[in-house]
C-alpha cells in the first residue's frame, strides 16, 4: 500500500483503538473541567516538549472551550526569566521554582484546576507543580504515555486525581522501512484525543441545562467580539 | 447529539475525504522535498497560530527529518528586534500585519535550493502572505497548506488583495470546515477543531513518503535514528540552517 495511504490508516486504526479504551476516563475528565469551569475555575494547562501540542490544541481554540489557560515557557523567554539554552538542553523541566515563575507573571486562581502533559511523566518541574496543586486542594490530571512512564518510572500520577493514557507505542514510530524508523504517531492521537475531550465538555454543560462558552476561530468576521466576551469576565486568568 | 464517539466517527470520515482528494498533492510536495534535499537544501516552514503545531511535529524526534527549518514566530522577539509588548498582543492584531515578515524571513540562512511550505487555515493574515510572497520572489518553490473552504468564505485582509493560496506552487487543502470546528451546534458556534489534525496527516504523510523516495534513490537519509553520534553528525551537517 501507498505509505501516505498507511498513515492514513494507521491513524483511523489507533482512534478507534483509542475511543474504545479511554472513552470513559474522557468522559469523566471532560466532567471534571466542567465542573471546575462552572466554578469560575480555569483549567491550566502545562506540556513538556510534545506535551506543548496537546496543550495549543485545548487552549484558546476555534470550536473550543474558553476557560483554559496555557503556562507556557515561551511567556518565560520573553521575559528573560529562563534561559533559550536551557530550554533547548531540557534543563528547564529540572527548575522546580518554575511554578513560582509562572505565578509571578500569570493571573494562577485558587479556584483553577491543572491538566499537565508529558510522555514520560517524570520531569521534577511537573511533579513539584502537581505536588503544590494538590496541596492546595486544587484538582491535578495528567496526561502521560503510560508505557514510557511505567518504563522510566515516572512519579506525576502519584500526585492525580485522574489521568489519560497517549497509548501510544515508546518508541513511537509509524513505520520500519526496511531498517529505517520513518514518522510518528503520538501527535496526531493526542491532538484527537483533546478534541474528544473538548466534544465531552461541550456535553457537559449541555447536560447541566447550560450554554457552553464555545469560542470562534479568530478568522471569522465577528469572532472577536464573540470571543471577547467569553474571555473578558476571566481578565487575566484566561489566553 | 455531540459527544466523543461523534467526534471520532466524523474526524475519520474527513480523513477518508483528505487522502482521497489531496493524495497527488502530497505526492507532489514530497517529490519537491525529495529534490531540495538530494540538492542539499532545508525546507523552511511557517505557520502563525495553531498552525505552527505541524512543523514541530515532524521535528526532533527519531523518525524525523533534519533538513526542515522551522520559522519561529517567537523569533521575532528573540532575534528580530520586535519588542515583547508589540509581539505578545492580546488581539492577534501582529499575526494579521502586513509588511513585518521580512524582517523575519532576513534573519535566516537561505540558499536558492530551499523550499518554503506555509499554513494558514484561514489563508488571509499579513504575516503568512509575505513569506510566501518574499520566497516566491526570491525564486523559492512555495507549498501552502490551508482550508480552502474556510480562504474562500472570508474576504482577504492583505493589502495585496490576495490569500495565501494564490502563491502556492502546489496548494494542499487540508479539507477543513469554515472556521476550523467540526460539529454544528444549536448555535452559531461549531465545536472541535480539526486543521491541527489534518495537518498532522499531511505532514507525517508527506514526510515518510519523501523518506521513502530518498531512500529508492540511495540518498544518505538525513533522519534521526536515536543513534547520539549518527544524530549529531546529522544536526551538525545542517548546523544554522536548520
Amino acid at each position: 500500500m501507498d505509505i501516505k495511504k498507511q498513515y492514513f490508516e494507521l491513524i483511523k486504526a489507533r482512534i478507534d483503538d483509542v475511543y474504545v479504551k479511554q472513552n470513559d476516563k474522557i468522559s469523566k475528565i471532560a466532567e471534571m473541567f466542567g465542573e471546575c469551569m462552572d466554578n469560575f475555575g480555569v483549567v491550566q494547562l502545562f506540556g513538556v516538549k510534545h506535551g506543548e501540542e496537546f496543550v495549543n490544541e485545548l487552549n484558546y481554540r476555534a470550536g473550543g472551550i474558553a476557560p483554559f489557560h496555557a503556562l507556557r515557557i515561551r511567556d518565560l523567554i520573553l521575559k528573560k526569566m529562563v534561559n533559550q539554552a536551557d530550554v533547548d538542553s531540557g534543563e528547564v523541566y529540572n527548575d522546580c521554582s518554575l511554578i513560582e515563575k509562572f505565578n509571578e507573571i500569570y493571573d494562577l486562581d485558587d479556584r483553577d484546576m491543572y491538566c499537565l502533559v508529558s510522555f514520560y511523566g517524570n520531569e521534577p518541574t511537573l511533579i513539584e507543580m502537581a505536588k503544590r496543586a494538590k496541596e492546595k486542594g486544587q484538582k491535578v490530571v495528567g496526561v502521560v504515555n503510560r508505557s514510557s512512564y511505567d518504563k522510566c518510572g515516572g512519579k506525576l500520577l502519584d500526585y492525580c486525581d485522574e489521568y489519560l493514557d497517549m497509548d501510544s507505542k515508546d518508541p513511537d514510530i509509524a513505520f520500519d522501512l526496511e531498517g529505517t524508523k520513518v514518522g510518528q504517531t503520538s501527535s496526531t492521537v493526542a491532538n484527537v484525543i483533546a478534541q474528544m475531550l473538548t466534544a465531552e465538555i461541550y456535553k457537559y454543560f449541555v447536560d447541566q441545562g447550560k450554554k457552553a462558552p464555545v469560542l470562534l476561530s479568530a478568522n471569522i468576521k465577528g469572532a472577536d467580539v464573540h470571543n471577547n466576551s467569553l474571555t473578558d469576565p476571566y481578565g487575566r486568568r484566561v489566553r | 447529539m455531540i459527544n466523543a464517539l461523534r467526534f471520532k466517527e466524523e474526524i475519520s470520515s474527513l480523513l477518508d475525504v483528505l487522502y482521497e482528494s489531496q493524495k497527488d498533492n502530497i505526492e507532489a510536495t514530497a517529490q519537491a522535498m525529495k529534490e531540495c534535499i538530494e540538492a542539499g537544501g532545508v525546507i523552511h516552514v511557517f505557520g502563525s497560530g495553531h498552525s505552527v503545531g505541524l512543523g514541530i511535529d515532524i521535528k526532533n524526534r527519531v523518525g524525523a527529518l533534519v533538513p526542515i527549518h522551522i520559522m519561529e514566530m517567537t523569533d521575532f522577539v528573540t532575534k528580530g528586534g520586535i519588542s515583547p509588548e508589540e509581539f505578545t498582543d492580546k488581539k492577534n492584531i501582529f499575526e494579521r500585519k502586513p509588511g513585518v515578515a521580512n524582517k523575519l524571513y532576513e534573519l535566516y540562512d537561505i540558499k536558492p535550493q530551499d523550499i518554503f511550505i506555509v499554513i494558514s487555515n484561514s489563508g488571509i493574515n499579513g504575516i503568512v502572505i509575505d513569506i510566501a510572497d518574499l520566497a516566491k520572489k526570491n525564486g523559492h518553490k512555495v507549498i501552502i497548506i490551508t482550508s480552502m473552504k474556510h480562504t474562500l468564505a472570508e474576504e482577504p485582509r492583505h493589502p495585496s488583495g490576495k490569500k495565501l493560496y494564490e502563491f502556492g506552487d502546489i496548494v494542499i487543502d487540508n479539507c477543513g470546515p469554515h472556521g476550523d470546528a467540526l460539529l454544528p451546534t444549536d448555535s452559531e458556534a461549531k465545536v472541535c477543531s480539526v486543521s491541527s489534525i489534518c495537518n498532522n496527516c499531511i505532514a507525517q504523510a508527506m514526510a515518510a513518503r519523501t523518506i521513502e523516495l530518498l531512500k529508492a534513490d540511495g540518498f544518505e537519509l538525513p533522519v534521526l535514528t536515536g543513534d547520539e553520534t549518527h544524530d549529531n553528525e546529522l544536526r551538525k551537517k545542517y548546523e544554522g540552517r536548520a
